[in-house]
């Protein structure tokens, strides 16, 4: 009976249901836990500054994420550059723009049916159209083009849902002033669903930097001696890196795994501070 | 929505300016469509093709999958049953510990505990497959064989436990979003009228959940069904087909993986194979995705009439 004592949020754990959520919450945690400890005790040898630069090497010891952690950045600036813009744009003009007619609510639904298709499709998609389709063989821009369809969908269906949750009455209010449709978007809407846009375009992004199936079916290679430094080098990225040390059953091999796996995590740490400087930053010019 | 669509015509009328991004706008919204009707029409014009040199009687009733074998198998069923057997072990393991979460994170959790299992969530939804993978192989594959050593080195299990611990995010705050849905004076009326919290979350909250739930449930197993990486590493890639989860596992997924190891030369049948699976796969994803979201939107729908009555 005492677990009826209160019925609202924030009471103590009591019941065997209470009992059973925080089990499971525990287990949550704990394999949260696990994988990050696994990843980190595995790697504390390799990790050093020298990682980071060097190529990956026949030589477990000798062996680094240069060349897979450059071509990780231009994926990652490469997409941010093309699906954010197109994403938000699309999702801004199906919300506040398009007439209701049948074609829009097409593309509207086909878009967030391609939110929930998996990333291995897309990497078949993109060896017809891009590697072999437009000429561009295994390269930087095929991998960023690729992953560039992938990221769309999600960022539209992310900032979808960001648009609709700001209320009518902005608008009502802001057209009743005389605005133009301009400038309710510009103005009101925009300012006001703008956390939940980046935060949306921040998941999308983060889910096409982690993605190693589509880079895989567009023959990503993980053994390249130098750095690319254009987008019509070969496509190499640490999730495919990883993929190729994990699967070696040698000694050595797994310690890099488990590095690569950690600048690639490091590397998402650090879009996440992005978002974050610019929630702070917003925070400060609201205010 | 009615009143955004009245608004339409509402506003003062565009400057050029404006008029020019309404244009810039528009194109973005044809572009996208263009690269999604893109990635939809290859895949659909590769697998017509395909199915111009192996019929589709054959690939949907073939018992065989052998792509490179002297006298190939196109059976696409074996796929599909390794692909049904995954997801079905990942959902049954994600979901009791995934609702439970998610019942005690909306029911249970104070503010503070709440915010940090909420992080964790959400941290645990960020890791990439192919970490998940490497964590599958290499720690809980040795793991499962030091207790149970007749497990193979590739095997079903491993690639089920870490696949569902991958979909566990899902669950958690889809089904956290159905729960949400439920309005507190159900809880509070069950609680008032005499019964214990526990009876009133069990036989009163959770059903009034249910279809939401159940959603979240199909959209989790819609990303099972996707998993690549995870799957590729740790269930490996037996050559025949296998019903035993001791065993390593062939699914949709990770013959496209292992087909794009080898170097397939275009127009070549293997080419086709591959693209008639990810249309199989494209189609499975779609119609669960899809299903997921309806049965969501009905429980999100459905809900303060079913907290009435």
């Amino acid at each position: 009976m005492s677990e009826s004592r209160r019925a609202g949020a924030g009471v103590a754990i009591r019941g065997p249901i209470g009992a059973m959520g925080v089990a499971a919450a525990l287990v949550t945690m704990a394999a949260l836990i696990l994988l990050t400890g696994v990843l980190l005790v595995e790697a504390r040898e390799v990790l050093d500054w020298r990682f980071f630069l060097d190529p990956p090497s026949r030589v477990a010891a000798e062996g680094g994420v240069g060349p897979a952690l450059a071509g990780s950045l231009w994926l990652t600036l490469l997409v941010a550059a093309i699906a954010v813009p197109l994403g938000v744009g699309t999702a801004v003009y199906l919300a506040e723009y398009a007439p209701p007619t049948r074609l829009v609510k097409a593309v509207e639904s086909v878009l967030t049916n391609l939110a929930g298709v998996p990333s291995v499709v897309y990497g078949i998609a993109g060896l017809a159209l891009f590697v072999r389709g437009l000429g561009l063989g295994p390269s930087i821009l095929a991998g960023a083009l690729t992953l560039t369809a992938l990221t769309v969908p999600l960022v539209v269906v992310n900032c979808r849902k960001a648009l609709r949750a700001v209320p009518d009455e902005f608008r009502w209010a802001a057209f009743g002033l005389g605005a133009s449709r301009w400038q309710v978007v510009r103005d009101q809407v925009l300012p006001a669903a703008a956390p939940d846009i980046v935060a949306g375009c921040c998941a999308a992004l983060l889910r096409a930097v982690g993605a190693a199936a589509p880079l895989l079916m567009l023959g990503a290679v993980s053994f390249t001696t130098f750095a690319p430094d254009s987008p019509n080098d070969p496509l190499t990225a640490l999730p495919t890196q990883i993929f190729a040390w994990a699967a070696r059953p040698q000694e050595g091999f797994l310690a890099l795994a488990a590095g690569a796996s950690v600048a690639l995590l490091l590397l998402m740490a650090a879009m996440h501070l992005v978002l974050f400087a610019h929630r702070r930053r917003q925070r400060g010019t609201s205010a | 929505m009615t009143a955004t669509a009245l608004s339409r015509s509402a506003g003062n009328p565009p400057s050029p300016g404006e008029r020019f991004g309404k244009h810039v706008l528009f194109t973005c919204a044809a572009l996208s469509a263009l690269l999604g009707a893109a990635v939809i029409v290859v895949v659909a014009l590769e697998t017509v093709r395909f199915f111009g040199q192996v019929s589709p009687a054959r690939f949907f009733g073939g018992l065989t999958w052998t792509p490179l074998a002297e006298e190939p198998g196109f059976g696409v069923l074996p796929l599909v049953a390794g692909t049904a057997q995954i997801a079905a072990g990942a959902t049954l393991l994600a979901l009791p510990v995934g609702l439970l979460t998610a019942v005690f994170l909306r029911y249970y959790a104070s503010g503070r505990t709440a915010s940090v299992l909420n992080a964790v969530v959400t941290l645990l939804a960020c890791i990439p497959a192919v970490v998940y993978g490497y964590f599958a192989l290499n720690y809980v594959t040795p793991a499962i064989r030091s207790v149970w050593p007749g497990v193979e080195g590739f095997n079903g299990i491993s690639a089920c436990l870490v696949v569902g611990l991958m979909i566990l995010p899902t669950i958690v705050l889809l089904s956290r979003e159905a729960l949400g849905a439920v309005p507190n004076s159900l809880l509070e009326e069950g609680v008032a009228l005499g019964a214990t919290r526990r009876r009133v979350l069990v036989r009163l909250v959770v059903p009034a959940a249910a279809i939401g739930i159940a959603g979240s449930v199909v959209m989790a197993a819609a990303r099972a069904v996707g998993e690549t990486m995870i799957v590729t590493l740790a269930a490996g890639n037996p050559t025949g087909p296998t019903w035993n989860p001791l065993e390593g596992v062939r699914t949709l997924t990770t013959f496209l993986a292992q087909a794009s190891l080898g170097d397939i030369p275009a127009g070549s049948i293997e080419y086709g194979a591959c693209f008639a699976v990810a249309a199989v796969l494209f189609l499975l994803t779609c119609g669960m995705h899809a299903a997921g979201g309806a049965l969501m939107a009905r429980g999100q729908r459905g809900n303060p009439g079913a907290a009435r009555s």
